[in-house]
């Protein structure tokens, strides 16, 4: 029998709620179980409300549940916002004093008291993390473990009055019979705790890249964050940029000297660099750009999620150009979309944009599939430049596949022009009619490979009568939304997307042909739903839509799919 | 000295009188005296008359965006701090679309060379008031005059950190190509505002109206390591303008505060494998 609890910890910004999720993920983790967290916080960072969830399982998990097992109430506006959402056989942990009982499933604990008898108020997320522990079954020696390797560096005293906060939890916790209990056995394990910003990181990484001009917006800064880690292990170079047009023609300028290069924003960041974008587009020069999408327009919820750029991004900047639009799903699968965002934009020399999301970049999950390097960091540059004798160079040579030669600047004989104006084979600008034609058709022709590239939508149960369609982030929680409506004898089936662009028309109308979809997005107009009706001509057949700013849990599609359907 | 190998078999589309040949013949002469040869050359450019220079001259070329010229550099020089990168733009490219980018790339003190053609109005776009046209100027778009006071790059560039700080006349080609041999053997950003007349749009900031107000720094006792005497000539008014090096004093470029670009180019590491297995195995 499965074992599969939530835990909600809420409080104000400031108040350490993360540090709780964090040590009770790390003890579970230690003991081979499986993670899934996530971070639900205003833009502020003191006050407010905030809440981690924090999902633990004894078999691999993808996405969290809105209905927790525990509920940790470190003030009482938690308590009161979230009480309700209780399994009706959970309990809930509420700090304070009064000692009053609520009912029998509501357990005051004195964060506070207990923490100041450790040794200082400073510790009394360890108690709560202790409390938590002590009830799903964990051993005190095993958190102490944790404890000690979290606390290496500050000193005996800082760790004796952890150890002391985490006992003093422990006791609490034992008051309380809690029927879901793990078997904390230490199992020896590869598995990794991995959030997205993180996959997104590691990534780019191994795919070579090297140089990353920011400028910090949530929740894009996470993924540089994670990349500025390495900057003491890795040739690499993270630096700020003035604003996002600078750190997009920052990149295009690395990029264009031979040095791979990406930026990482979110969609207010996205619209600056539209312009750069199309100059990478125009100079055929490589470059990745991530977007977490958070809602919109304009500052929007700057700490929230949402997938509402999908069209934005597939049309950003002016006129027309091929690219790639990629929306991985998952941890593991933003790591390999990453890696393969920019191996294709230095293979076709076009701009690659990885769609994530606050809920995607800001989940952690347990990750038992190995992180591979590939051969994406291999180079495309063409070593050979002996073959280039004199100036004279063909940057933009018409060619079959319409990808040209490329070679790096003031690295042989040869004279190496790129330009955002329209040129002719050699990079001059050029503005004779014939020249522009033929050379919107060489850019254009790409297209034929790069469909090659992207990989059709994943499709569960073809014979289905309902098919949960989506893309990016949702991705697990249609899974999961679909094989629990599956169990209740609907005859749903779920149809992913995470290559989105450009779309490979011919194959996708053959595959979505004849299938009754019901789009699952982050949006309010069904993006990909429009999308998939005006590039193969099939409409959906209904759609669960969420623009609250807030994850899509598969709680929300399952009552919107009964909804729909009439069950 | 008779100079074709820096020359190109393009069309020229600057007006008949511009300031921007001279410029382009100092700039020749310069790299030649450096002993550069068109394959060692990076020009990068943003747009307007200035930002079409590298389409005029043997050298590698990387020619982007409206006022973008600075941002490119700096992620080329970054890249492959090899790299010899003379950028060319204009007083509207520079202070007005690209105001941020210069005080950025004055604060990293990335080791390039600006080249700004300071013609005082818009020429490419027909002749609407720049940063740097004076109070008052009058021009089709502002007809009743400009009503914004005009941008003072070598101040700004002084008071915001820059190591060499430089002025340029078009019309005196000879020590132009002096400046941009000092400026580019300077090590860290160096940049020099170079006046020229726009023959077709500016009837007031002429070649004559030049003429009669520029002096040379160096026919006087001015000592370039001396801020606060640099800051007073940025100050000056119209009436009597210094050229030459206004100010200069050695700093450490970007690439020397950067530990991992201090020894190799950033392009030119090999990628190890076992290195990234190793932070992936840890992550």
């Amino acid at each position: 029998m499965t074992n599969d609890i939530t835990i909600l910890i809420g409080g104000a910004a400031g108040q350490g709620i993360q540090t709780i999720g964090s040590l009770l993920a790390r003890v579970c983790h230690n003991a081979g179980l499986f993670i899934f967290s996530t971070d639900d916080f205003e833009s502020r960072v003191r006050g407010g409300h905030s809440f981690h969830l924090l999902r633990i399982s004894d078999q691999p998990i993808n996405t969290p549940s809105l209905k927790p097992d525990i509920l940790v109430a470190i003030d009482e506006k938690t308590f009161v916002l979230h009480k309700d959402q209780v399994h009706p056989e959970g309990i809930i942990l509420k700090n304070g004093n009064d000692n009053l009982p609520v009912d029998s499933s509501v357990f005051t604990i004195p964060l506070n008291q207990l923490a100041k008898e450790a040794g200082g108020a400073i510790v009394a997320n360890t108690v709560a993390a202790g409390a938590v522990l002590s009830v799903i079954g964990a051993k005190e020696e095993d958190f102490e473990s944790v404890l000690a390797k979290q606390f290496k560096g500050k000193g005996q005293k800082v760790l004796d009055q952890n150890v002391e906060a985490g006992k003093k939890g422990f006791e609490f916790g034992k008051q309380i019979d809690f029927p879901k209990l793990f078997s904390f056995t230490q199992a020896e394990h590869n598995n990794l705790v991995v959030s997205g910003a993180k996959a997104a990181a590691l990534g780019a990484l191994a795919a070579d890249c090297r140089f990353f001009p920011f400028y910090p917006m949530s929740p894009g800064t996470g993924i540089v964050t994670n990349i500025s880690r390495y900057t003491d292990q890795l040739p690499i170079v993270v630096e700020q940029a003035e604003d996002e047009i600078a750190a997009i023609n920052m990149a295009v300028g690395a990029s264009f000297a031979g040095t791979r290069s990406l930026v990482a924003t979110s969609g207010g960041g996205f619209c600056l660099m539209t312009e750069g974008l199309g100059l990478a587009a125009m100079s055929e020069v490589p470059v990745v750009i991530i977007n977490a999408q958070r809602p919109g327009p304009a500052t929007g919820l700057a700490t929230r999620t949402a997938q509402a750029d999908l069209l934005f991004t597939i049309n950003a900047s002016q006129d027309e150009f091929p690219r790639f639009v990629f929306a991985p799903g998952g941890i593991i699968e933003t790591f390999n979309t990453v890696k393969k965002a920019v191996y294709l934009s230095e293979k076709y020399q076009v701009p690659s944009i990885v769609l994530m999301d606050q809920f995607l970049v800001d989940s952690s999950k347990t990750e038992s599939d190995e992180f591979k390097i590939g051969n994406e960091f291999d180079t495309l540059l063409e070593n050979d430049t002996k073959s280039y004798q004199g100036e004279q160079f063909f940057r933009y040579q018409h060619t079959n596949t319409g990808i040209s030669p490329r070679i790096l600047p003031c690295g042989s004989e040869a004279l190496v022009r790129s330009t955002g104006n329209e040129h002719t084979q050699e990079g001059l600008s050029f503005e004779e009619s014939d020249n522009r034609t033929t050379m919107v058709e060489k850019r254009f022709k790409k297209l034929t490979l790069m469909k090659e590239e992207i990989n059709l939508p994943s499709i569960f149960s073809e014979r289905s009568s309902i098919f949960l369609t989506g893309w990016g982030s949702t991705k697990n929680s249609i899974k999961e939304a679909c094989l629990t409506l599956r169990e209740q004898g609907i005859d749903a089936g779920w149809i992913i997307f995470e290559d989105i662009w450009p779309m490979n028309t011919e194959k996708l109308t053959e595959r979505l042909q004849n299938k009754k979809l019901f789009m699952v997005e982050g949006n309010a107009t069904c993006q990909l739903g429009n999308l998939i009706r005006q590039m193969t001509g099939i409409d959906y057949a209904s759609s669960v839509l969420k623009y609250d700013g807030r994850p899509i849990y598969p709680e929300y599609i399952i009552e919107k799919v009964k909804n729909i359907i009439g069950n | 000295m008779e100079n074709t190998q820096f020359d190109i078999d393009n069309e020229n589309q600057w007006c008949p009188g511009c300031g921007n040949f001279s410029i382009l013949q100092a700039m020749k002469k310069a790299f030649l005296k450096l002993g550069i040869a068109p394959k060692d050359l990076l020009i990068v450019s943003g747009i307007g008359q200035a930002g079409k220079t590298p389409n005029f001259i043997a050298c590698n070329m990387l020619h982007g965006l409206h006022g973008r010229a600075l941002p490119l550099a700096t992620g080329a020089k970054i890249a492959n701090n090899d790299l010899d990168i003379i950028v060319s733009t204009g007083d509207g490219d520079c202070y007005g679309e690209g105001g941020n980018h210069f005080l950025a790339a004055i604060r990293r003190n990335i080791d390039i060379t600006l080249l700004v053609h300071d013609n005082q109005v818009y020429g490419l776009t027909k002749g609407q008031a720049s940063p740097t046209s004076s109070f008052g100027m009058q021009t089709k778009m502002q007809a009743k005059g400009t009503t914004s006071y005009p941008f003072n790059p070598i101040a700004t560039a002084l008071v915001s950190g820059a190591g060499f700080v430089a002025r340029g006349f078009s019309g005196n080609g000879d020590q132009l190509s002096e400046l941009i041999v000092e400026a580019h053997n300077y090590k860290g950003f160096s940049m020099i505002d170079i006046l020229q007349p726009c023959v077709s749009f500016n009837k007031i900031n002429t070649n004559a109206w030049y003429k009669e107000r520029v002096y040379d720094l160096h026919e006087t006792d001015h000592d370039a390591s001396d801020f606060e005497k640099a800051l007073k000539l940025a100050r000056l008014g119209d009436e009597s303008i210094p050229t030459g090096i206004i100010y200069k004093t050695p700093g450490i470029p970007y690439h020397e505060r950067v530990d991992i670009l201090k020894k190799t180019p950033l392009f030119a590491h090999d990628f190890s494998r076992k290195k990234m297995r190793e932070i992936l195995d840890k992550a």
